[in-house]
C-alpha cells in the first residue's frame, strides 16, 4: 500500500508535511551483487508528528532514515525536506542543510567525548555560527533534566544521560525535524522509557517533528503514527500505536 | 600465531607504511654515509697504490730531524741493487696570479717533477717539465687562478724574486691534502732546489735493480747509517699514506653518523608512537586473542614480530636508498669537481650489517613499550562495545623522575658554563642537555595540556568550531601527542641551537673585527713567510703615506723573543694609532717600558709597576717595566708592546707585518681602493684585504656551514614530520565515527579538513616552541663554552621561521589523513564498529 501525504495525521491543524519521500530506490554495488535497499518508497512525515518506522532487519528501514536525512544518496526518485528538494543537492550543500534544518540522534557514539554535555548541546549551533536561542536551550535544559550534569563530560554520564544530551543537542537548533536511529538501541528499558518520554514531550510541547527507525514495539508505542517497511518497500502503518498492536503487525510482516 | 600476526601485518599494510618510511630514511641515511666513506676511502687506496706502486724503497725524515740531502742520495745510489734513486723538493714557491698578487692566502708549494721510472706525478694535460724555465700546475691551481698549458707565469723564489717560466703542462696532486691546499708548481729537480731554496729533501724514492723490497730496504737503512731517517718499502709507503689521507674521511664518517644517529633517534620515537597507538586501537582484536587462548607472551611475540618485521622490510629498503644517496653523493662529487677521479660506490658487508643491524634493533627496542602494553589487556575487554577514552593523569612518579633529570641537567648545564671555555665546558654542556632533554621526554606529556593551550590561543580564535575541536583534541592523548612533537622538538632544538652559536658568533667576530680594525684596509703579506722580520718592505707604508685619498698609516711589526722563560712575540708599531689600556697608563711607555697583554698579565701575574724580563738575541736579557695592560685579543696588537726606538735596539731593522689603512673622510670606497692597490702594485706579496671583504668572508663561511648542517637536520625533521602524519592518520582512523558524527551534524568537508590541519598546526607548534626554548637555552651555553665575553644574540628572524615553518610542515603533514577522513562517507562510518 501506499500512503501518501494526504493521509489524515494524528492531530489536528495545518497537515504540512515536514519530509517526504517519492519512488525512493537505492541499490548498493552492481550486476550480481548488486543489493536492492530500496524498491520505491513514497512516504510522506507530517510537521509535529512522531513517527516511527520499522520492519524486520534489512527490510531497508536504516537506508530510508539516511536517504530522508541527506546523509546518503538515493538511486533513483525524489526526497523533499520542508520545500527542499534534496537529491541532486551537492555535498556542501547537504551539510548545510543538514546543519541547519536537520536533528540527529544516534544509536551510540553520539557525543564528541572531548566536549562537555553543555559544548556537545551547543555544538551544531557554534558549527553553524549561529546564536543561541537561550530561552529554547533552557527550556530544553530543563526538559531534560540535566542542569546539574551540564558541565561533565560524556565519560561521567550514564548511557542515558548520554541519549538525552544527544536528544538535547537535536533540539537545540530547532531543526525541521530530527532523524532518531535506534535511539534506545543501547539503553537499558528504564533509561529507554525516559529517552523516549522525553521525544514525545519535544512533540508535544515543543511541536517538533520527529522520525524515528526501531525494532522495539514498545519504543515504537510512543509515536503518533508507526510505518513498517519490508524488503525495501512500504508495506503498511499503524496509527496511535501500542506496543501490541505493533507487535502484531510485525508477525504478520515476518510470516 | 605467526600466521595471525603475519595477516594482521597484510592489513594494516598502510598503516605501517609512514612508520617504516621512517625507518627506511634513517637506515638509509646511515647506509649511505658508509657507501660514500667507503667508496671515497676505496678511491683514496687505489690512488696511493698506484702512486706508491712505482718505488720499491722510499726515505721519510723523521719527525723533529733534519731532512736527508744530497750526501744521503748520493750514499743511496751507490747502494748495491739500487736502479735509480731521486729525492723529491718540497717547498715554498709563490705563483703569481693574473692580477700581479700572489695567490692564495699561503704561498703554493714548489715541488720537483721527477719523470722515469720513478715519475709519480699525474700529469693530466700536456708535459711533465724538462727544462729550467719549464713548470707545471696542478689543476685546481690553474682552473681558479685561469692558467692554461702554454701561458707563461711569474713564480717568486723564496727570497721574493720574480721568475718567469712556461707552464708546459698540468698535473693532479692526488690525495696529497697539502698540496691540494696551498696548490703546486712542479719544477724540474734543478729548479725546484734553486726556486724553494731547499737544501733537504722530503722524500728520496728509491728504484730496485732486481732486489726484493726489503732486502734493498735492509742494503739503504744501512747505507744511510745513523741518521735516523725513516725506510719503507713501497707497500709500507703506501699503506702510510692511506691511513694519514683516511683520517679525513673518518671524520666525516664520524659527522656524518652524528646526524644519523639524530634521524635515528627520532625514528625511534616515531615507531615507539605508531606501535602504541596501533596497540590502543586493536585493544579489542587482542583480547579476543586472548579470549580464544593466546597467552600473554603469545600476544607480546606476535607485537615483537610484527615490528621484527617492518624493521628488516624497511632496512633493506634502506640499504637500497642508502647505496642510492652514496651512489649520488659520489657522482654529485665528480660533477662538482670535488674529487678528481670517478669512484665506484662500494657496499661492504659491513654497510650491510649496520644498516640492517640499526634500523631492526630501532624498530624492535621501540616496539617493546607497545608489546609489554599489549599483553595487559584483559580478555573481557574484547566484550567491550565502545573502548573508553582513559583521562591521562601525572603521577607523581613522573614529575618526581622528570624533576631529577631537569635538576640535574639544569646543574651540568650551569657547571659547564661557568668552566674555562674550551671543548671539555662544551661536552659537559651537551651532557646537561641530554639530561634536559630526558626530563622533558619524561614531562612531555604533563606539559601537552598547558602548551596546547598556548599554541591553540589564536588557532582556536581564527578558525572557530574546527579551531576548538582541533586544540581539544590536540591535547586529547597527552602520551601520545607528547611523543609526536617531541620528534619535531629534536630537530628544532640543535636547529635553534645551532642558529644561536651562528648569530652569536657573527655578532661575536663583529664586533672584535670593528674594535681590533677601526681601519678600512690591511695590507699583510701571506701567511707561512714572515718568520724573519715582516714581508712587507717600509717603502709600501711610505708610499701610503704620500697617497691624499689616505687618512692614517699605521706599521706593526713584530719579532719572536722569549719572555719571562716562554717563547713569545714582541711588538712594535709607528703610526697614529692608541692602545686601549684597562690597566696603568701610556705615561711610562718610553725606552724600557712595555704594554703587555691581559692574558700574560695574568699567566705571569704582572702589574703596572712590575718588572718583565725579555731575551732577545741581539740585545740579550732587557728587563722591562710594565706601563700598562691591554685586553688580550681586543686591541691591534698582540704580544709585549714596546716603543719603535727601543724595538730596533732589540731586533734592528725589520721590515712590516702588516700595514693598516685608514681612508681619509668623503673618499668613496672605490677610491681609496684603488690608492692602496696602486701603492702596493708593485709588491706581489702584498695583499690588500678591506675588513669589509674579510667580514663578507667570514660571514659567507658561517653561512655555509649553517647551511650544511641545517640540510642535514633536515633528514630528522622530515622524520618527525612523518610521525605527525602517521599520528594523525592513525587518529582520523580512530576518530572515524566521531568524524562521521560531526558531518552528520553539519560539519562541512572543509571544515572537517580544517579541524585536522589545525590539530597538525597545533602539533607543530608545540614541538617548536619546546624545541625554540630549550635550543635557546643551549645555543647561549654552548656560546658560552667558546668563550666568556661572546655577545649573545638570538636570531629572533630565523627563529621565528623554524616556528612558523614547524606549524607549515605540520599542516603539510595533515594532507593526506585529513582528505582521507573528509572522503570517508557519513553513513559507512557510522554504521562502522
Amino acid at each position: 500500500m501506499t500512503v501518501t501525504g494526504e493521509a489524515s495525521g494524528p492531530r489536528t491543524g495545518p497537515a504540512t508535511v515536514a519530509v517526504a519521500a517519492q519512488g525512493v530506490t537505492k541499490v548498493y554495488g552492481t550486476g550480481d551483487a548488486a543489493v536492492h535497499a530500496l524498491r520505491g518508497v513514497d512516504v510522506g512525515f507530517h510537521t509535529g508528528a512522531f513517527t516511527a518506522i520499522m520492519g524486520p532487519s534489512g527490510s531497508g528501514k536504516s537506508t530510508l532514515m539516511h536517504c530522508l536525512a541527506g546523509l546518503d544518496t538515493v538511486t533513483s526518485g525524489q526526497v523533499r525536506i520542508g520545500d527542499t528538494e534534496i537529491t541532486g543537492l551537492s555535498d556542501n550543500e547537504l551539510t548545510l542543510l543538514r546543519r541547519d534544518r536537520v536533528g540527529f540522534v544516534f544509536q551510540s557514539f553520539n557525543l564528541l567525548p572531548t566536549l562537555t554535555a553543555e559544548q556537545n548541546i551547543r555544538l551544531p549551533l557554534e558549527i553553524a555560527g549561529r546564536q543561541a536561542d537561550q530561552e529554547l536551550l533552557d527550556r530544553v535544559i530543563r526538559t531534560v533534566g540535566l542542569r546539574d550534569r551540564l558541565g561533565h563530560r560524556p565519560a561521567e554520564l550514564s548511557g542515558g544521560q548520554q541519549q538525552r544530551v544527544a536528544v538535547a543537542r537535536a533540539l537545540a537548533t530547532k531543526p525541521q525535524v530530527i532523524f532518531a536511529d535506534e535511539p534506545t538501541g543501547n539503553l537499558d528499558s528504564r533509561s529507554g522509557a525516559e529517552v523516549l518520554a522525553f521525544l514525545r514531550t519535544s512533540v508535544r510541547e515543543l511541536g517538533q517533528t520527529i522520525v524515528m527507525v526501531t525494532h522495539d514495539p514498545v519504543a515504537a508505542s510512543y509515536a503518533d503514527r508507526v510505518v513498517f517497511l519490508r524488503d525495501g518497500l512500504l508495506v503498511t502503518e499503524v496509527l496511535r500505536p501500542t506496543a501490541q498492536t505493533v507487535l502484531d503487525t510485525l508477525m504478520k510482516l515476518e510470516a | 600465531m605467526i600466521r595471525t600476526t603475519l595477516a594482521g601485518l597484510r592489513a594494516h599494510r598502510l598503516r605501517l607504511l609512514l612508520t617504516a618510511l621512517a625507518i627506511t630514511l634513517g637506515a638509509g641515511f646511515i647506509a649511505g654515509t658508509f657507501v660514500l666513506t667507503d667508496s671515497l676511502q676505496a678511491g683514496v687506496t687505489r690512488q696511493v697504490a698506484a702512486s706508491a706502486d712505482r718505488v720499491d724503497v722510499a726515505v721519510l725524515p723523521r719527525a723533529g730531524h733534519g731532512k736527508p740531502g744530497e750526501a744521503e742520495l748520493a750514499a743511496i745510489r751507490r747502494t748495491a741493487g739500487v736502479a735509480e734513486a731521486h729525492g723529491l723538493v718540497r717547498g715554498p714557491a709563490a705563483l703569481v696570479g693574473k692580477d700581479g698578487k700572489v695567490a692564495g692566502d699561503t704561498p703554493t708549494t714548489g715541488v720537483s717533477v721527477v719523470t722515469g721510472r720513478l715519475g709519480r706525478t699525474a700529469m693530466t694535460t700536456g708535459r711533465a717539465p724538462a727544462a729550467d724555465g719549464e713548470i707545471a700546475l696542478d689543476e685546481n691551481t690553474a682552473r681558479t687562478r685561469g692558467f692554461a698549458a702554454g701561458d707563461t707565469a711569474t713564480v717568486l723564489d723564496s727570497a721574493d724574486r720574480p721568475h718567469t717560466f712556461q707552464v708546459v703542462g698540468l698535473f693532479d696532486v692526488g690525495v696529497d691534502q697539502e698540496l691540494a691546499y696551498t696548490g703546486a708548481v712542479g719544477f724540474t729537480p734543478d729548479a725546484a732546489r734553486r726556486m724553494t731554496g731547499e737544501k733537504g729533501f722530503a722524500e728520496i724514492d728509491v728504484a730496485a735493480a732486481g732486489v726484493p723490497p726489503e732486502r734493498l730496504k735492509a742494503a739503504v737503512t744501512a747505507a744511510l747509517g745513523g741518521a735516523g731517517h725513516r725506510v719503507l718499502t713501497g707497500d709500507e709507503l703506501a699503506a702510510e699514506l692511506a691511513r694519514v689521507n683516511g683520517g679525513n674521511l673518518e671524520f666525516l664518517t664520524l659527522a656524518l653518523l652524528m646526524f644519523g644517529l639524530v634521524a635515528m633517534l627520532v625514528a625511534t620515537l616515531v615507531i615507539y608512537n605508531t606501535f602504541n597507538i596501533l596497540i590502543a586501537q586493536r585493544t579489542r582484536e587482542m583480547a579476543l586473542l586472548r579470549c580464544l587462548g593466546a597467552t600473554r607472551r603469545q600476544v607480546f611475540g606476535s607485537v615483537l614480530l610484527e615490528s621484527l618485521v617492518v624493521g628488516v622490510l624497511s632496512s633493506l629498503a634502506g640499504l637500497a636508498a642508502g647505496y642510492g644517496l652514496g651512489a649520488g653523493a659520489l657522482r654529485a662529487g665528480t660533477a662538482f669537481g670535488l674529487q678528481s677521479a670517478p669512484v665506484d660506490a662500494t657496499l661492504t658487508p659491513r654497510t650491510i650489517a649496520v644498516a640492517l643491524a640499526v634500523g631492526v634493533l630501532v624498530t624492535v627496542a621501540a616496539a617493546l613499550l607497545p608489546a609489554r602494553a599489549a599483553t595487559r589487556v584483559a580478555p573481557i575487554a574484547a566484550l567491550r562495545t565502545q573502548s573508553e577514552e582513559r583521562e591521562f593523569r601525572a603521577g607523581a612518579a613522573r614529575l618526581v623522575i622528570a624533576g631529577l633529570f631537569l635538576l640535574a641537567g639544569a646543574g651540568v648545564t650551569v657547571a659547564g658554563t661557568r668552566m674555562p671555555p674550551g671543548e671539555q665546558a662544551l661536552f659537559v654542556v651537551m651532557g646537561g642537555g641530554v639530561l634536559i632533554f630526558c626530563g622533558v621526554l619524561v614531562l612531555g606529556p604533563v606539559l601537552v595540556r598547558p602548551l596546547s593551550a598556548v599554541a591553540g590561543w589564536a588557532p582556536a580564535r581564527l578558525f572557530g568550531v574546527p579551531g576548538r575541536l582541533a586544540v581539544d583534541n590536540s591535547r586529547r592523548h597527552p602520551k601520545r601527542s607528547a611523543t609526536t612533537t617531541i620528534a619535531l622538538t629534536i630537530g628544532v632544538t640543535l636547529m635553534t641551537t645551532l642558529s644561536v652559536i651562528t648569530a652569536t658568533t657573527r655578532a661575536t667576530y663583529t664586533a672584535q673585527l670593528d674594535e681590533q680594525f677601526p681601519i678600512d684596509y690591511l695590507v699583510s703579506g701571506q701567511f707561512g713567510r714572515a718568520d724573519a722580520g715582516g714581508a712587507l718592505p717600509r717603502e709600501i707604508a711610505a708610499t701610503l703615506r704620500a697617497r691624499p685619498e689616505l687618512a692614517s698609516v699605521t706599521q706593526v711589526r713584530g719579532a719572536e723573543a722569549r719572555i719571562g722563560d716562554a717563547k713569545g712575540r714582541v711588538v712594535t708599531y709607528h703610526g697614529p694609532y692608541t692602545v686601549d689600556l684597562i690597566q696603568g697608563g701610556m705615561r711610562d711607555f718610553t725606552a724600557g717600558g712595555a704594554l703587555i697583554g691581559s692574558n700574560t698579565a695574568d699567566s705571569l701575574k704582572l702589574k703596572p709597576g712590575d718588572t718583565l724580563t725579555v731575551t732577545t738575541a741581539k740585545a740579550g736579557v732587557q728587563r722591562l717595566k710594565v706601563a700598562g695592560v691591554y685586553e688580550s685579543g681586543k686591541a691591534l696588537v698582540s704580544g709585549v708592546v714596546v716603543p719603535e726606538g727601543a724595538f730596533e735596539t732589540y731586533f734592528g731593522r725589520l721590515d712590516d707585518d702588516r700595514v693598516l689603512v685608514g681612508a681619509r673622510d668623503g673618499v668613496t670606497a672605490g677610491d681609496s681602493r684603488k690608492a692602496v692597490e696602486a701603492a702596493v702594485a708593485a709588491y706581489p706579496t702584498a695583499k690588500v684585504v678591506s675588513t669589509t671583504e674579510v667580514r663578507g668572508e667570514f660571514d659567507q663561511a658561517l653561512d655555509t656551514a649553517l647551511a650544511v648542517v641545517t640540510g642535514l637536520l633536515g633528514l630528522a625533521i622530515l622524520i618527525s614530520l612523518i610521525g605527525i602524519a602517521n599520528t594523525l592518520s592513525l587518529s582520523v582512523h580512530e576518530r572515524t565515527r566521531e568524524s562521521a558524527l560531526l558531518r552528520a551534524l553539519g560539519l562541512t568537508r572543509r571544515q572537517l579538513k580544517r579541524m585536522l590541519s589545525v590539530e597538525a598546526l597545533v602539533l607543530g607548534l608545540i614541538g617548536a616552541i619546546v624545541g625554540v626554548v630549550l635550543g635557546t637555552a643551549y645555543g647561549w651555553a654552548a656560546s658560552r663554552t667558546i668563550a666568556t665575553d661572546v655577545l649573545f644574540r638570538l636570531p629572533v628572524g630565523q627563529v621565528a621561521l623554524f616556528v612558523v615553518l614547524s606549524g607549515l610542515a605540520g599542516v603539510l603533514a595533515a594532507v593526506l589523513p585529513a582528505r582521507r577522513a573528509a572522503r570517508a562517507s557519513v553513513v559507512g562510518a557510522l554504521a562502522a564498529d
